[in-house]
């Protein structure tokens, strides 16, 4: 695949150089502009999978920053491009902290609203945006006295701002960061719960995106000579949309592959006047259909990538434990509307024990969980953690400070292998990707599932799902483990294997917390056993006692027959 | 099946002529789009006037589409200059104009064009020639019609917020001031608006004596449409886009009853033999009604070939001889003004409320004043 893209830009050189008329170097030009935009819309809608209807209006904050400081100051080039940079991100960040709160199509419909006020201050400041005539006389790309003609010299400038923001931007996808954007993008909760600032990454995309598009912008500018609200009107949010998911979703090289075809797309078909559209859309069309994973994705389908080799495991340092409490929970209380879901509930949990959690549905088990971990925000009550006090703090926050997850549906990202899965969980603590993974290895190895590290976890059977999801929150290395149903849909051989699992992480100084409707499979395993009705406890004490206490038969267990 | 034919058409017509070298005029205009009805015309006005080229003269025009963004308005030209070029049929769009500007320029390429766009003429650049009256030609009739025709003194302005809305606004604005009528009213509309009722009770709270429209087609429309359901009773003068016989299409005659636009000429109203046979002509060639902008377009270029036939061959020769000529065309007679003006006329037609076809009322002649 790497040889085909080099081919396919040494290609692309020899043409420019060689063979390309003006037009086609002009055409060229715009489609580097695009792919600088698209290639940023990678990371906040491909990586973040933030579907950002803003990026066209960054686009055109860069491209009016350029234009009216060069047509109007008579900056040149570098003066107005970092400033071109610079205003989207400022805006990015401003509106992102409200924005970036929303769901999927709030977001979209927020951002939709920001591009639109952007639209209508420029319509509707001539003096200074020149109105909807926008300003002519916007100089080429001029620095030192000298002016880049157009053509040749201004295609190879453009390409060249496209290769390096090409270059950093795969850099960031493949390191750390993009890996985090993915996690995020295909669960937020779980990356919260990996201990992933969700707010800040997304914000870093955001505005990361921002300075391409803005980038691109001002490119676009200098390339036309005028600048006009149609740089900020919704057909180029469109088309760099659709560029990305052509070219293929989260991929530089599908941003770039993306713009070269869509933009010389129409300019192939355009001889056949207004009907170029039918054959623009129906091409369009079959693109998606044939490669529903962009053109990136047909590429890998017909020379897959050779697997990388193994990391060699990297056992993790051993932490210092101690015995004794670790967790102190008291009078956590949570109500959902007129509902209290959890009610005044204290417990602690110790070193190197299992606690089960058990009680019928809707009694609060699982609200007490996503309240340890941060995914709910208590009403009152005080979580300490190794005297660290954690109330109310957020689930990345809690995660750092020793608290691990897992989830009652095993929520691992079905595109991605087992080994990145877990690695995931060490994203925000190793250095590198290869450490990361070096580590995942190792604790996949513990619960004896290293020799599927390369599968995708799409294709596991629950149990293994089970494990491996195990194995991401032991890769935190926690203080505090919680368990949400781990044992479900696990056959007996799976169960008892699970058991051993869990005990030998006990040993280790874990304080586990499991939530299990399974009693054959809880009881001879906990410790210790918490029983909660309506959100209050029920019931405290040793397993053995469960089947005894009425108040549990009562509630839970039922009489026997 | 028609659009493909007229470039080989084109060829056939010139065969055996005794001119090798042949006048290439690209016409890059806009065919879709919000756009598309005016390009369509313009389109179909240059390439009537190329179907009727004189004798003896080898031409040859490819038809690109430019949409509505300057980008693609500019790769059309860039696309246009790898052959040699006479003369381009250019967009009537001014944002798309403002970006082809310095490309014909550097190139040396005349630009003739139907824009309204009053700043295209006056970014200093020699290669654009205009051959409809600019916003301050029209306008200046328009404010003229109101207030010294019709004696009112205290308009109600609705304009559209684009390029063309606003630049026609200020325009409209200028003309009052200096005829002594202040508007009582004035609002931008949106060309997405879908309602325009709230505005036209607005404009009559303010108690106009005269509503003055600078809308788009469509926009325009629906105005009078509603307007004519709810018994306004105030006179409408509209702009332009009114005279189109496709604006007309949309409305019924009754509606139509009172209403008056300015124009540059209004080639369904007939006025001469000649403009009668360009209808004929025009209807035979595209089964379609031409407006103004097909007419100034019909003789921009025959103000073209005119030249080629007389000698002009390269492209400077054409803009010297467009830029020094005079040409009587079939709206109106055309000169530069020095920075390409060549239209100093309009026109205003009004309404009967029995035909869609408007009636000639008035004609202002050697209106001057291009104001940026």
């Amino acid at each position: 695949m790497r040889s085909v893209l080099a081919s396919g830009a040494v290609a692309l050189i020899a043409y420019a150089l060689l063979y390309a008329s003006p037009y086609g170097l002009r055409v060229l030009t715009v489609a580097g502009v695009y792919a600088l935009a698209a290639t940023g819309f990678q990371l906040v809608f491909g990586l973040a999978g933030a579907l950002s209807l803003a990026h066209g209006a960054f686009f055109g904050v860069g491209a009016y920053a350029t234009g009216i400081l060069g047509s109007q100051l008579g900056w040149s080039f570098p003066a107005t491009f970092p400033v071109s940079l610079a205003l989207p991100v400022l805006l990015a960040l401003l509106v992102g902290l409200p924005v970036l709160r929303l769901e999927s199509h709030y977001f979209a419909l927020a951002t939709l609203g920001i591009a639109q006020v952007v639209l209508l201050l420029a319509v509707n400041t001539p003096d200074l945006t020149g109105g909807a005539n926008g300003l002519a006389g916007v100089p080429g790309i001029a620095a030192f006295g000298a002016t880049l003609p157009r053509g040749l010299p201004l295609a190879a400038a453009v390409w060249a701002i496209v290769a390096l923001g090409g270059l950093l931007a795969w850099r960031l996808a493949r390191g750390r960061w993009g890996r985090a954007l993915t996690l995020l993008r295909d669960d937020p909760l779980a990356a919260a719960a990996l201990g992933l600032d969700v707010g800040r990454l997304r914000l870093q995309a955001f505005a990361l995106s921002a300075l391409y598009a803005g980038a691109a912008g001002a490119l676009a500018v200098h390339t036309q000579r005028v600048v006009s609200p149609e740089v900020l009107e919704f057909p180029v949010m469109v088309s760099i949309l659709t560029i990305a998911v052509v070219g293929g979703r989260g991929r530089v090289a599908g941003a770039v592959l993306g713009a070269l075809l869509l933009i010389h797309l129409p300019e192939w078909f355009r001889f056949l006047e207004r009907s170029y559209l039918i054959l623009y859309g129906g091409a369009l069309l079959a693109a998606i259909v044939l490669a529903p994973h962009g053109l990136t994705g047909l590429l890998e389908r017909l020379l897959p990538p050779k697997p990388r080799p193994p990391p060699a495991p990297l056992p993790l340092p051993a932490p210092a434990v101690a015995d004794g409490p670790v967790l102190r929970v008291e009078g956590l209380a949570k109500a959902f509307g007129g509902v209290r879901a959890v009610d005044g509930v204290s417990f602690t949990l110790q070193s190197s024990r299992i606690t089960g959690l058990i009680g019928p549905n809707g009694s609060g088990k699982t609200t007490v969980i996503n309240l340890l971990s941060g995914l709910e925000r208590p009403d009152a009550g005080r979580v300490d953690l190794l005297g660290r006090d954690l109330s109310g703090a957020r689930a990345d926050r809690i995660a750092r400070a020793g608290i691990a997850r897992t989830f009652q549906s095993a929520g691992l990202p079905e595109d991605s292998t087992v080994l990145e899965a877990v690695a995931a969980a060490r994203l925000e603590r190793d250095a590198s990707i290869a450490t990361a993974e070096a580590h995942a290895l190792s604790v996949l190895a513990r619960l004896g599932v290293a020799d599927r590290a390369r599968e995708r976890c799409g294709t596991l059977p629950a149990g293994l799902r089970r494990r491996v999801e195990l194995a991401r929150a032991l890769a935190r290395q926690p203080r505090v483990l919680l368990l949400d149903e781990p044992a479900a849909g696990l056959t007996d051989a799976e169960k008892a294997e699970l058991s051993g699992h869990l005990r030998a992480i006990a040993a280790d100084g874990v304080a586990v917390l499991v939530v299990e409707h399974d009693m054959g499979f809880l009881l001879p395993l906990a410790d210790r056993v918490l029983a909660l009705d309506q959100g209050r406890v029920l019931y405290d004490g040793a397993p053995a006692g469960v089947p005894h206490d009425p108040a549990v038969v009562e509630a839970y267990l039922g009489a026997p027959a | 099946m028609r659009r493909f034919a007229f470039p080989i058409l084109l060829s056939l017509l010139a065969a055996g002529a005794a001119h090798a070298q042949p006048v290439n005029v690209p016409v890059l205009v806009p065919l879709t789009g919000f756009l598309s009805l005016e390009g369509t015309s313009q389109r179909n006005g240059a390439l009537l006037a190329l179907k009727q080229a004189p004798a003896g003269l080898t031409v040859a025009a490819d038809v690109v589409d430019t949409g509505t963004s300057p980008e693609a308005a500019v790769t059309a030209l860039e696309r246009a200059a790898g052959k040699p070029v006479t003369a381009v049929v250019a967009s009537m769009l001014g944002t798309q104009m403002l970006a082809m500007l310095p490309l014909a320029k550097d190139y040396g390429l005349p630009l003739v064009t139907v824009s309204g766009t009053a700043s295209i003429t006056e970014q200093g650049n020699p290669w654009v020639f205009r051959f409809f009256p600019g916003d301050a030609v029209t306008k200046a009739a328009h404010a003229r019609y109101v207030v010294e025709d019709l004696g009112r003194k205290r308009p109600a302005v609705i304009y559209q917020t684009t390029a063309y809305g606003q630049g026609g606004k200020a325009q409209l604005m200028e003309q009052f001031q200096k005829l002594g009528a202040t508007p009582v009213f004035e609002e931008g509309v949106d060309t997405s608006a879908k309602d325009l009722l709230p505005v036209i009770t607005k404009a009559l709270a303010a108690n106009p004596d005269v509503l003055v429209l600078h809308l788009h087609s469509a926009p325009t429309a629906l105005f009078i449409r509603q307007a004519a359901a709810h018994g306004v009773g105030v006179p409408i003068v509209a702009g332009s886009a009114m005279h189109q016989p496709s604006t007309a299409a949309l409305l019924e005659p009754a509606e139509l009853k009172g209403v008056c636009a300015e124009t540059a000429a209004s080639p369904v109203s007939g006025g001469s033999p000649e403009v009668e046979a360009f209808t004929a002509a025009y209807r035979g060639a595209f089964n379609a009604e031409p407006d103004a902008f097909a007419l100034a377009q019909y003789d921009g270029v025959r103000m073209v070939l005119d030249a080629a036939a007389k000698g002009a061959r390269t492209a400077e020769q054409v803009r010297d001889a467009l830029a020094k000529g005079t040409h009587k065309g079939l709206a109106m007679t055309y000169a530069s003004d020095g920075k390409g003006n060549m239209a100093h006329s309009a026109v205003i037609v009004c309404y009967d409320g029995k035909t869609r076809v408007p009636a000639l009322v008035k004609r202002y002649d050697s209106l001057t004043g291009a104001v940026k």
